[in-house]
């Protein structure tokens, strides 16, 4: 079987979770939110890393991305809690923990590396190679990378976490739409809150492996927002958004192999161009 | 005499004190000792000054907020059982459902049901009789497919109200319902939730600091400043000013507007069809009502 095919599969099904999810994150406005989440991710890259678990093998991979999901989730929490005390400051915290995580990341990602340097002294040229290329990866991603067993693991995961959605689906779409009303009618805006910050923290990991630190986010926001763009109703909106990322990440994947360009940044500019065609149909749509 | 009803609400000596919001700041009761209950089928209004604690005693009714000190029990159960069993309709303050979102006048007031529902279920025909009523009620019959975007902030509201309503709550909590609307426009709000209290048997609590808002739409009033007593006159709001604003604007249309000092006065006496006008027990210590209403 062609040796591509788990990138393959496992792009089109983390897409679809994306597409899923990118509504929910569009409509409760968390764009900036998954952004803090993604670069926060490299702090648990850095924290993995000077651990000694790199991803190379199997039991590497699993416990290379425990830790990196464990350590979103808790930035995300982080982010959430320190907005509910500074009364929907949302902003600043995201501010305060994208720079920590990301400082942190860096900083432990140079001490991993001074120790590589040491351990390895005869390859030290060879040795920086590679960090730089692994810090490439772990900013833009890396498809290629993808074996049965990483492709298996994002597989799962992202079903379980279209699970979640999908039983959560009608009060998350209360939440999303309504939070400030939704503690007088029974449910918990904090609980829900924090389930949903969780979802979108191991989703952008999982997106992570396809775009990377930088654009995972992207693979987040950009089909809900274009099938925003085409529809004002939920449940077409939300077929759209699924359709678009898988449409997206195939047609982005097709280019990239045949132009041998970055597989993440190649899907993620073709998510945007499919996001622009919809913001020009809008346009016209509401002026005629 | 019949055994007493239970009442909706019983707030016994209730106090809450927000945590200190930061160093150098002092915690103040935001209420304080708060001790009264609203009977059944009552339209209570609850008129206070800003920073009176209004917003605060709805948060203790609706359990989002628990008493430092005291008990709240709504029609016998704590505020969090009741919100779980739906029996407290809310309308808030300010709207702040976001207007850009994909989801019609119908989706907004399931939403209160499909809430409630396992993922598997869908909801009943008992659901979509009551989301019907609800509908009708508030007179969107004509909007139901309308996205939420393209309606006015009044209608918007009558949405609110029926997502509320279609729960069927048997205690209605409307937090400043009427801000920036004009008198006629609190009086068909007034109408509105009049029509809803008589068709559901429901009772109603609007908070507010605009006496005309309380008027539109109370059948009795209790007065909050911190404490439900005041032992001093609020800014601007004292007894000759509220006992005018009600006998001028108000007396013409609503013809029974008991302003009591407290709920448990006995100023329910149902063939109290006139005008019934002691000072709101605002500056009053006093348990009775004084008698310038002229009917006492």
């Amino acid at each position: 079987m062609n040796q591509l095919a788990p990138a393959i599969i496992a792009a089109l099904v983390i897409s679809i979770m994306g597409g899923a999810l990118s509504i929910f994150v569009v409509l409760k406005r968390l764009a900036f939110i998954g952004q803090g989440i993604s670069h926060a991710a490299f702090g648990g890259v850095g924290i993995a890393l000077i651990l000694g678990v790199n991803g190379a093998s199997t039991p590497g991979a699993i416990g290379q991305l425990s830790i990196v999901v464990a350590f979103s989730i808790l930035a995300a929490l982080w982010i959430a809690a320190l907005s509910r005390s500074h009364k929907g400051r949302t902003d600043t915290a995201i501010g305060v923990v994208l720079s920590a995580s990301m400082a942190l990341g860096f900083v432990l990602f140079t001490i991993a590396e001074s120790r590589h340097d040491h351990d390895d002294h005869g390859h030290a040229a060879h040795g920086h190679e590679d960090e730089h290329h692994i810090i490439e990866e772990i900013l833009f991603g890396n498809i290629l990378n993808t074996d049965w067993t990483k492709a298996s693991i994002a597989i799962a995961v992202s079903i379980a976490l279209l699970a979640i959605t999908w039983l959560l689906r009608r009060k998350l779409i209360f939440w999303a739409f309504d939070e400030p009303v939704i503690d007088a009618y029974g449910h918990n805006s904090n609980r829900l809150t924090n389930i949903f910050l969780s979802t979108l923290a191991i989703a952008i990991v999982m997106s992570m492996q396809i775009a990377g630190v930088v654009l995972a986010a992207a693979m987040l926001v950009l089909p809900g927002a274009a099938a925003l763009n085409i529809t004002a109703k939920l449940k077409p909106a939300f077929i759209s958004a699924i359709l678009i990322a898988t449409v997206g990440a195939a047609l982005g994947m097709l280019i990239g192999f045949q132009a041998d360009l970055p597989i993440g940044p190649a899907i993620v500019l073709t998510q945007s161009i499919v996001y622009l065609i919809t913001l020009i149909i809008k346009t016209i749509a509401i002026r005629s | 005499m019949p055994p007493a009803e239970q009442p909706a609400v019983e707030i016994d000596h209730v106090s809450y004190t927000y945590p200190s919001a930061g160093i150098g700041t002092a915690s103040t009761p935001a209420i304080n000792d708060v001790h009264f209950s609203i009977p059944q089928h009552t339209k209570l209004g609850i008129l206070g000054p800003n920073g009176g604690g209004k917003s605060t005693l709805i948060k203790l009714i609706l359990g989002i907020l628990k008493p430092t000190a005291g008990t709240i029990r709504v029609f016998g159960h704590t505020p969090a059982q009741a919100r779980r069993k739906g029996l407290i309709g809310y309308l808030p303050q300010r709207i702040e459902a976001d207007r850009d979102w994909p989801i019609s006048v119908h989706q907004t007031i399931a939403l209160i049901r499909s809430s409630r529902l396992k993922p598997w279920q869908k909801l009943s025909a008992q659901d979509h009789a009551a989301i019907d009523h609800a509908i009708k009620l508030v007179e969107l019959t004509d909007l139901i497919d309308r996205p939420i975007g393209s309606l006015s902030g009044g209608q918007l509201q009558r949405v609110m109200i029926a997502r509320a309503i279609a729960g069927n709550p048997k205690l209605l909590v409307l937090d400043e319902p009427t801000v920036g609307v004009d008198i006629a426009g609190q009086q068909r709000f007034g109408k509105l939730i009049d029509t809803l209290h008589k068709e559901l048997d429901l009772t109603v609590v609007v908070v507010s600091h605009d006496m005309r808002a309380i008027a539109a739409v109370a059948d009795r009033v209790a007065c909050l400043s911190r404490t439900l007593h005041f032992h001093d006159t609020p800014e601007g709001l004292t007894p000759a000013v509220l006992a005018q604003v009600f006998a001028h604007d108000v007396a013409g249309v609503f013809g029974d507007i008991h302003i009591d000092a407290h709920l448990a006065d006995d100023c329910d006496d149902p063939d109290h069809a006139h005008q019934h006008q002691h000072d709101c027990g605002c500056s009053s210590q006093s348990d009775q009502p004084n008698s310038s209403g002229g009917d006492a």
